[in-house]
């Protein structure tokens, strides 16, 4: 398909474009970006009002596949993602079995080839079995494809594994996502060590069992080299340790999640389980560093730590409902709203933490614009104010603590390798509605 | 108006708690004169999925005294029911025409999400480690009894604050009117986060010992000590507990509570018992909070189901 976007306004830092431009996409590819294209003849898909940004890429999800697909599947989880603006999702190795092995990741590319709307790319197990006891066969899960190793979700207690495992990444050039958690400190606790937690006489997540391991990553580090990356960091010690790591010229970047960005551990009242997510929503206080690190640059990456999960499972209770928040569909929307409308974030910075900064750690195509590009972008619409309502989601999983919230900069397309995969709110291949011919979206228009 | 449920004392304002505590004076005044039948032909089930006696049985004579059949619903020994099947066996009583129920339940928070789904009254018997609203309501009316007022009384609560739900609903009792709070426990069993507003923490039993006209223990579960939170009870025992060197640092008007059952040894030595017993008898509250227990139990069952038909 070819077309030529305009009306739209651009923001894409790593083609320093800020401003309204005309895209013209040919073949999956962006081929032209200017003030104006006059002069080409192309399908003319009209973006008045709208925002154009790079493909946002969401480098920490959880898509259940294989072995837990009533909670999600890499179909659904990828229709969640173009329902939500995100162009490509990086998905974590905690599934049954888990992604540690050549099969699996091989597994996880076809079904993605297979059924997904978004890119999807695994990330490998750091740890055989993600048991944390020995590295996994790293060279061959990068030579099957991974972007990068994790033993998210669960806590890697062995230094010497860690150091071993960062070591032996260098020698791939990728990057070990490190889930920072001590779990002798974090045992048995549900929620932050603070007020509400203590309040709900609920076992207690302390934000040292974070931080010490953040800690410990950070002198690894230092000691190896290579690229660290901390994933959904949630309190201020946390972040006060980024700094001193910066400081010193530690090469490493971080991640915050939207619910630790706009949530607090307040969430938790009325034993709110939706709310319950490791690493557990903290302070104010821990919140607010958060949003600063943020716009300063300290936390560099917002990923949504995506976490579906039955409903059946979140309606166990506090104490044995499983962790995790779904994120994908959500994220946009929050992020501008609550962070570019209120001029905490400009939309440049945002597209930096969504898009190009994802996309140079996972080093994949996309978080740019720019001539040769992949035609990977997200339309979203500033101003018009919508209402979170989980039952539309398009994830299996409706577990989000950000049900009913009114919020702005709704995605409005999502394009993948220049087809429209999500079209206002309708997902293609998921939505009886989504426009069945291509001449569908210049005839009907956008706003 | 009281809330449809007693849950926590969160939910209650202070004129909320007078009402309940006035009915239970009523209830203790009219005592031996003729039934007070309010809710005869009510049923009312009492289900408690921890093990109790006290508070339990209190339920019950409650119930009864007011004229109420009572079901004791008793799960199954040792069955580990999911959150979901107990929300069944609630829907299943409330079809077979309960009219309230009282439970006590390992967990918190499963109360809070059945209220909303069921029109019954629900009266929390102790909920995990989050309330005991009626154990912190007897205790007012305790103190009620034998003070005048509450106001500037200082409750020195010596013990596991961080696992007792008792502690917790005294956050919202004491304070309301007027008491000052000051705990006393070892560091891991007194997180600061958990110090409301207004009350004072202390490390140091003796200290607050003599600045106490309350001294209210907490009962100190065995299997602390098998999480490693307590290096030992008798350690805990010679740091935290009243013994008879103890007892002569009380100011001479204070009292002695305890939400029972007492470990003799651990919150207090069987000495410093046996010595308040001959002595000085009049100190120990526990019987009196025992037996107005049941008063309180017949106040809050009387109003919550009693303005509905």
């Amino acid at each position: 398909m070819e077309l030529l976007l305009k009306g739209g306004v651009l923001h894409d830092p790593a083609a320093g474009w800020n401003g309204p431009a005309e895209i013209l996409i040919k073949q999956g590819k962006v081929e032209a970006v200017s003030t104006s294209l006059e002069s080409i003849e192309a399908p003319v898909l009209d973006l008045t009002g709208k925002v154009i940004l790079p493909g946002p890429i969401d480098m920490h999800v959880h898509l259940r596949e294989p072995g837990g697909e009533g909670k999600e599947t890499i179909a659904t989880g990828a229709a969640a993602a173009v329902a939500g603006g995100f162009t490509a999702v990086a998905c974590m190795p905690n599934t049954f079995p888990a992604v540690d092995s050549r099969e699996i990741v091989s597994y996880v590319r076809k079904r993605a080839a297979e059924t997904a709307l978004a890119h999807v790319y695994p990330i490998g197990a750091l740890t055989r079995g993600l048991k944390g006891r020995e590295i996994s066969l790293m060279w061959e899960l990068a030579q099957e494809g991974v972007k990068g190793f994790s033993n998210d979700g669960i806590p890697l207690m062995d230094s010497g594994v860690m150091l071993r495992a960062m070591q032996y990444a260098l020698l791939l050039d990728m990057p070990v996502i490190s889930h920072a958690e001590d779990s002798c400190l974090s045992a048995g606790g549900v929620v932050h060590a603070g007020e509400h937690g203590y309040r709900l006489g609920l076992p207690t997540i302390p934000s040292s069992s974070e931080a010490v391991m953040v800690a410990r990553d950070l002198l690894l580090q230092e000691e190896v080299g290579g690229k660290l990356h901390l994933a959904h960091l949630s309190c201020r010690q946390s972040v006060e340790l980024v700094k001193w790591a910066l400081e010193r010229e530690i090469v490493l970047t971080a991640e915050v999640t939207p619910h630790h960005l706009f949530l607090t551990e307040q969430a938790l009242e009325g034993f709110n389980t939706s709310a319950k997510v490791n690493p557990p929503l903290r302070s104010a206080a821990d919140r607010e560093a958060l949003v600063k690190a943020l716009g300063d640059g300290v936390i560099q990456v917002v990923a949504t730590d995506h976490a579906p999960h039955m409903r059946l499972e979140k309606e166990e209770g506090l104490m044995d409902a499983p962790f995790g928040a779904v994120g994908l569909e959500t994220a946009l929307p929050l992020l501008w709203t609550l962070l570019v409308d209120k001029g905490l974030l400009t939309p440049l910075q945002l597209v930096e933490a969504i898009s190009s900064f994802p996309a140079r750690i996972l080093n994949v195509p996309g978080g740019t614009l720019q001539k040769g590009s992949p035609a990977d972008l997200v339309v979203i619409d500033p101003y018009r104010e919508h209402t979170v309502e989980p039952r539309e989601f398009y994830s299996k999983g409706k577990n989000t603590p950000f049900g009913g919230w009114t919020l702005k900069g709704l995605p409005v397309i999502t394009m993948v390798g220049g087809d429209i995969k999500m079209w206002k709110g309708m997902v293609k291949g998921f939505s009886d509605e989504f426009p069945r011919e291509e001449k569908t979206f210049f005839l009907e228009g956008i706003s | 108006m009281l809330p449809k449920d007693l849950l926590s004392l969160e939910d209650l304002h202070k004129e909320d708690m007078e009402e309940i505590l006035a009915r239970a004076r009523f209830f203790k005044e009219r005592e031996g004169k003729g039934d007070h039948s309010s809710l005869k032909g009510k049923n009312i089930v009492i289900s408690f999925w921890e093990p109790s006696t006290r508070t339990r049985v209190s339920f019950e004579l409650a119930a009864r005294k007011l004229g109420a059949r009572v079901i004791d619903y008793v799960p199954d020994a040792g069955s580990e029911a999911k959150d979901e099947s107990i929300e069944d066996t609630i829907k299943t009583l409330t079809a077979l025409g309960a009219d309230a129920l009282v439970f006590r339940y390992k967990l918190p928070g499963l109360l809070g999400k059945i209220s909303t789904r069921v029109e019954m009254p629900l009266i929390s018997g102790g909920e995990g480690c989050y309330q005991h609203p009626t154990q912190a309501l007897l205790d007012l009316f305790t103190l009620q009894e034998e003070r005048l007022s509450l106001r500037g009384l200082k409750v020195v609560m010596v013990g596991d604050i961080l696992h007792s739900r008792v502690a917790r609903s005294h956050f919202y009792a004491l304070p309301a009117f007027g008491a000052e709070l000051i705990l006393v426990a070892p560091p891991v069993l007194l997180p600061l986060e958990l110090v409301p507003p207004g009350a004072e923490y202390t490390f140091n039993l003796e200290t607050a010992l003599s600045r106490g006209d309350v001294i209210y223990l907490l009962r100190v579960q065995q299997e602390r000590q098998g999480k490693g939170l307590l290096p030992s009870l008798s350690e805990y025992a010679s740091l935290f507990g009243l013994n008879e060197k103890r007892l002569s640092l009380l100011k001479k008007e204070a009292v002695i509570m305890h939400p029972g059952p007492v470990n003799q040894g651990i919150e207090v030595s069987p000495g410093a018992i046996s010595y308040l017993e001959a002595y000085q008898p009049d100190k120990l509250l526990l019987q009196k909070q025992v037996q107005n227990g049941v008063y309180i139990r017949m106040a809050v069952l009387d109003l919550l189901l009693g303005g509905r038909g």
